[in-house]
């Protein structure tokens, strides 16, 4: 894949998870949003938080790549790592949820869809770029 | 010969106590960070009809030491004198690593070099004509690699042989005319000194002495050779000799790196790559605290179906023993006093288990040694060393090796600092009660709430250390070297047995001090004869009751004073407390809560926050009393703590009291 590739990649994975972050933190304070039901917002300012931390690594990797520095191409890659991180931690605490409700005889009131949040789906994306680059990344310098 | 000490010896890091571990079959605490060993360990073995007791010491760069865990390795090896000093070096770093072998040739004593990570040196490309080195250091050069076991037969037998044959490094460094000419002269005075000159080789002597070595000036103060030795040293600038020393000493392996390794001349590595990004000025710390919160959010989400198991089986054995156990009394200590007490503190066991497995994946893969990094800047600021951020780190699991911890920290002013805000890093045992009631009064965001706690402890340990820095002591804080170490991936064994070493000592706990605790507020919960279980006439209700006005303004019952009180010995009792004060019975502790109409949401997050910062635990305090060598600042750690926990759950309670409603 060519640096455009990932300068494109990192400015619209950063500017998702910007932009939905600060929905998120936005939601905290003044509690759910009309009309904006399709984002799964949860109001979870903490999560609003690490949307925005994620989205700032890409958002600076696109920056740098941009400006011709090769640098900007690790922080879009270690970007993917995290969007794949807090998706597996999201994905690992949505199957729990599943698993108690089984347990405490809940499961037919249980929805997965309850337990989606951005840092869920956003990461299916973050995924993508996982298998595009960061395999290679870990296998040694000078292949990323 | 058929008993053999063998020390093991070397920088911080380069795999010394994994080393140990394989070669005795023990369990000491490894870590990818430097500082993990702050005192020795020992073990032993038989090997070809020799025992062999292997120590494992504190790492040191060299043997001038400065802070306590490095005075721990040097005076073994200078006044313990091993029969063997196995040097494990680190084969990815060798310039720096040899550095310390200079010293301990200087002084002669039969050495061992375990050429440790020889396996990512050689993935890196820099392979290691052993061979070669060990021809120019005079001295056996073993290819070992600490976490397969690869090459241990052969170092020890490298190190009986050493060990047998009689000291022979005759190899040292040369530094030069001007300082040789003062080495010869120290030397002729020193050897007045028969004493000393039979216990240490005269010219490693000269050369400490001549380098302003304090620790070798005191052990020939009062001898015959101290008045001539002192009037040479008078005349000269030791910081001057100190630096052109060991100038000469890297010229020496500058000399023979060259010969001995193939560098490969190469692009930056992955974890260089990694530490572009994590280890930034401005997104290091984001990165951090996001880090952290994804730990907490695993710690409960994932542990939540583990513990509604455990919750249904306490309940179904609390309802076993109360419907089928005669006498009343008798089921009433079983239901109520143990199962209640004890049966709560275990529900906790999954969350405590996948904390240490978190903490273990991220300190293995060295990211905790980028926290320490990333938090000098602001730590620094505030005038604490950020050395000082892997103690409080290890405070994450528990507060009484996180402050043993801090005899790595130089500066008696520095460690001290340390050590009375460690206590506010929130210990794996606080855990059991930020998740009951975060749980029960926070569902939705209990990760979140669990986090926020962590994060208020490291913000009221660093806001008490500058306060105690601009009072009561004064002082700059020391500067922080602190070497990376490479990223690893975590190998899935190292990081269960870290889990299961550290979780399952909460699982003991359960057993007798949690056990014992519980017990005692069930016969205070009991007695006098007659009265209502956990009654206001009750023991237990006269204790709560007379500490109640202290507690009331924030918003805590005479229930949760008894359970406050029974925490200042271990924090889980304050679950298990609150499990035998409420007799949950059939009933789990949850519901109790819940439908307790004096707690709230603010009163739970008051409560929390009181938790999280009120005096150590008595462990803890035991062992800040051995470190600090005071009862005043014993005493003082827990006052401070329990102002600073009343103020701030009273502030935190009240806040959220005018939002949520309740206190």
């Amino acid at each position: 894949m060519s640096d455009t590739a990932k300068l494109v990649f990192g400015a619209v994975l950063g500017a998702l998870y910007l932009v939905i972050g600060l929905l998120q933190l936005l939601g905290a304070v003044v509690g759910p949003i009309p009309g904006l039901d399709t984002f799964y917002l949860t109001g979870n300012p903490f999560s609003g938080f690490v949307l925005l931390v994620v989205g700032t690594v890409f958002a600076v990797g696109a920056r740098k790549l941009f400006a011709g520095s090769g640098e900007g191409a690790i922080f879009v890659s270690i970007g993917v790592l995290f969007s794949v991180a807090f998706g597996l931690v999201e994905l690992l605490a949505l199957l729990a949820t599943g698993l108690d409700a089984y347990l405490i005889g809940e499961w037919a009131e249980w929805s997965a869809a309850d337990a989606v949040n951005p840092l869920l789906y956003l990461a299916v994306l973050g995924a993508a770029g996982f298998l595009a680059w960061c395999r290679a990344f870990f296998r040694g310098p000078g292949t990323a | 010969m058929t008993g053999i000490r063998i020390a093991l010896a070397g920088n911080p890091n380069v795999g010394k106590t994994t080393l140990f571990n394989a070669l005795t079959g023990s369990r000491q605490h490894v870590g990818n960070w430097p500082g993990v060993t702050v005192e020795k360990k020992t073990g032993r073995i038989t090997r070809n009809g020799h025992t062999v007791e292997v120590i494992d010491l504190p790492g040191t760069y060299s043997l001038t030491a400065c802070s306590a865990d490095e005075v721990v390795a040097r005076d073994y090896i200078l006044d313990e004198k091993p029969d063997v000093v196995v040097q494990v070096v680190d084969a990815t770093n060798l310039e720096r690593n040899l550095y310390l072998t200079t010293q301990l040739a200087e002084l002669k004593t039969p050495i061992v070099i375990a050429l440790n990570m020889a396996d990512m040196a050689e993935a890196q490309g820099d392979p290691i004509d052993r061979e070669k080195l060990s021809e120019f250091l005079e001295i056996p050069v073993v290819r070992t690699v600490g976490t397969r076991g690869d090459g241990l037969d052969a170092l020890l037998d490298a190190a009986i042989r050493e060990a047998e044959t009689s000291p022979h490094h005759e190899h040292t460094v040369g530094y030069g005319s001007e300082a040789e000419t003062m080495i010869a002269t120290l030397t002729d005075a020193l050897s007045a000194d028969r004493d000393l000159a039979g216990r240490y080789p005269l010219r490693w002597l000269a050369v400490r002495l001549l380098e302003g070595d304090e620790n070798v000036l005191s052990r020939l103060r009062k001898g015959p050779a101290s008045a001539r030795v002192e009037e040479i040293l008078s005349r000269i600038d030791t910081d001057e000799y100190e630096a052109l020393m060991a100038d000469k000493r890297y010229e020496a392996i500058s000399a023979v790196l060259p010969q001995v390794r193939k560098a490969n001349p190469r692009e930056m590595s992955p974890s260089d790559m990694v530490d572009r990004v994590v280890t930034d000025r401005y997104l290091g710390i984001p990165i951090f605290l996001a880090l952290m919160w994804g730990a907490f959010e695993l710690t409960f989400t994932v542990a939540t179906p583990f513990m509604t198991t455990i919750d249904g089986g306490v309940a179904w054995l609390a309802e076993l023993v109360a419907g089928s156990i005669e006498p009343a009394w008798l089921a009433s200590l079983l239901g109520d006093g143990i199962i209640g007490g004890v049966g709560s503190v275990l529900i906790f066991l999954p969350n405590i288990f996948l904390l240490f497995l978190i903490l273990a994946v991220l300190e293995d893969s060295g990211y905790l040694a980028r926290a320490a990094f990333i938090m000098d800047r602001p730590l620094y600021a505030l005038g604490l060393p950020g050395k000082s951020f892997v103690p409080m780190l290890v405070g994450f699991g528990c507060n009484v090796p996180a402050i043993m911890a801090t005899r790595s920290i130089e500066g008696e002013k520095d460690r001290l600092l340390t050590i009375l805000v460690n206590p506010f890093m929130s210990c794996s045992a606080r855990l059991p009660v930020y998740i009951l009631f975060a749980g029960v009064f926070f569902p939705e965001q209990a990760g979140s709430v669990v986090f926020f706690l962590y994060v208020l402890g490291i913000a009221v340990a660093i806001a008490s250390a500058k306060l105690f820095r601009s009072t009561i002591l004064p002082g700059e804080a020391s500067p922080f070297i602190m070497e990376m170490p490479p990223y690893r991936i975590p190998t899935a064994t190292t990081a269960l047995l870290h889990m299961w070493t550290r979780g399952s000592m909460y699982v003991r706990k359960a057993g007798t001090i949690i056990l014992t605790g519980v017990l005692v507020v069930w016969i205070l919960a009991s007695f006098p004869f007659g009265v209502e279980y956990g009654g206001a006439g009750s023991f237990a209700g006269m204790i709560g009751h007379a500490i109640e006005p202290l507690v009331a303004p924030l918003g805590f019952d005479w229930k949760v004073a008894v359970a406050l009180i029974f925490g200042f010995i271990a924090k889980e009792i304050v679950v298990g407390s609150l499990g035998t004060l409420y007799g949950t019975g059939e009933e789990t502790l949850p519901s109790a809560l819940l439908a307790d109409p004096g707690l709230s949401a603010a009163t739970a997050l008051a409560l929390m926050v009181f938790v999280l910062l009120y005096t150590p635990c008595v462990a803890a305090l035991g062992v800040i009393r051995k470190e600090t060598g005071s009862w005043k600042w014993t005493g003082f750690s827990v006052a401070y703590g329990l102002v600073v926990a009343w103020l701030l759950a009273f502030a935190v309670g009240h806040a959220a009291g005018l939002f949520m409603g309740g206190i």
